[in-house]
């Protein structure tokens, strides 16, 4: 009997684990859709007026402060 | 990467569909957009002479196109053609860089060129124009290629013309033609153009597809308005009405184009005073005008202007991209305006009239 009740008992750390890698991820996943378009429309402007190497680079990586708040969810959590 | 590409398109049902790059697209087209010469280099140009405004436009976007026409012509026929090929290659560009559904549009309305390069052909062969003034006025913007349009030219007869085009979809309408019926054929060219646009529309559902239709709608309506004042000061009989006017306006259906083209001149403008183009008329419409030039002006301005502020409203749609092939062909027409005033001594006003800026 105690075995199988070890056996069903989940570790409260291990679920931690889980979750601080599900608010990195889904965060990732979530800033990687944004910038897609954004990525897109800043390398299209780009071919056509290299001066807007700076302000594209910046519009893209915007969408990243997502994931940097998902980070931090997962640095509280864990 | 490829075969991923593959499995995709595999996967879509027809050609039409597929995921569209409107980002990429319509980014590039509005760094594009900024590009075109702004408005106050034009009254610059007038000033210049030829060769000035050659070389001013030798700095521009057209050098490519300039360097490497420089070896065949020279003078006014560098010019257009450079101007032409540089216009041929931006849209072009436009259905190279674009994708799925955004593509499908783009190809559609672009075959405007194909049906502008068979008239020009058509009409050359009947008034026995020379093959360098026909080649002057080829732009290769849509399915055609500029060699093929070449060899089309150079074909001895409009019998020859047509059979080389036995394999495209104008074939039907054209093999009508009998060397005498070119106002008619050429207008039920235009008519298969609006309809395959209308059918790539289909029904439009979403926001920016009903902005789409609307624009062409436009279009189609400022069409209208010029043939009617056309028609108007030429005295043409009403008879001949159905062939020359378009169909699928915004505003004016043919059933209001039957009822207005009988009115006499004054009453004819008076009921023109209740749709939207009027702002674009007001001042220029009077009983007693002499000369169109002013009213088609303020008309394409017209035309420029909405499709201007149609592309602020869905930013990622086709019609920012229709915004700038619009603005194109406008400077280009302008260029061409000035460089063939200049070469015909025309006056500077003359000139500036003829601008739309």
């Amino acid at each position: 009997m105690v075995g199988e009740e070890a056996i069903t008992m989940i570790d409260p750390a291990g679920l931690k684990a889980i979750g601080a890698g599900l608010a990195v991820g889904l965060a990732g996943v979530g800033s990687g859709i944004a910038e897609k378009d954004i990525g897109a429309a800043a390398v299209g402007a780009m071919t056509e007026r290299e001066e807007m190497f700076g302000k594209g680079l910046i519009m893209t990586v915007i969408p990243e402060t997502i994931v940097i708040f998902g980070l931090v969810v997962a640095l509280l959590i864990s | 990467m490829r075969l991923f590409q593959k499995l995709r398109r595999r996967g879509s049902p027809a050609a039409s569909s597929g995921s569209s790059n409107y980002a990429y697209v319509t980014a590039r087209v509005r760094a594009m957009k900024s590009n075109l010469l702004p408005n106050e280099t034009y009254p610059r140009l007038i000033n210049m002479d030829l060769d000035e405004i050659t070389r001013f436009i030798e700095e521009t976007q057209y050098k490519q196109d300039v360097d490497e026409l420089a070896r065949k012509f020279k003078g006014v026929d560098l010019i257009e053609h450079a101007l032409n090929r540089n216009l041929a290659v931006t849209f072009s560009k436009m259905i190279d860089i674009s994708e799925g559904e955004l593509n499908y549009l783009i190809t559609e309305y672009l075959k405007n060129y194909d049906i502008w390069d068979i008239k020009t052909i058509l009409r050359g062969k009947y008034y026995n124009a020379t093959l360098e003034e026909i080649k002057d006025n080829l732009v290769s913007a849509g399915q055609f290629k500029y060699n093929f349009l070449s060899e089309l030219a150079e074909k001895e007869s409009y019998e020859n013309v047509i059979d080389a085009l036995s394999n495209t979809d104008y074939y039907p309408i054209l093999k009508n033609y009998d060397g005498t019926n070119l106002p008619e054929i050429e207008n039920q060219l235009d008519t298969l153009y609006y309809q395959r646009l209308f059918n790539a529309i289909g029904t439009p559902k979403s926001s920016d597809r009903k902005l789409f239709s609307k624009l062409i709608r436009t279009e189609i309506d400022i069409k209208n308005i010029k043939t009617m004042f056309r028609m108007k000061k030429e005295g043409v009989e009403d008879g001949e009405l159905e062939d020359l006017v378009l169909d699928g306006g915004l505003r004016f259906s043919l059933k209001e184009i039957n009822k207005m083209i009988p009115l006499p001149f004054a009453d004819f403008i008076n009921s023109l005073e209740k749709y939207p183009y009027w702002e674009a008329m007001s001042d220029l419409v009077t009983p007693d005008m002499e000369s169109l030039v002013d009213l088609e002006t303020s008309l394409t301005k017209y035309t420029i202007k909405s499709a201007a502020s149609f592309s602020h409203a869905y930013p990622l749609s086709i019609v920012p991209i229709m915004d700038y092939m619009i603005s194109k062909k406008n400077e280009v027409n302008n260029l061409r305006i000035i460089t063939r005033g200049k070469a015909a001594n025309l006056d500077e006003d003359i000139i500036k009239n003829q601008l739309v800026i």
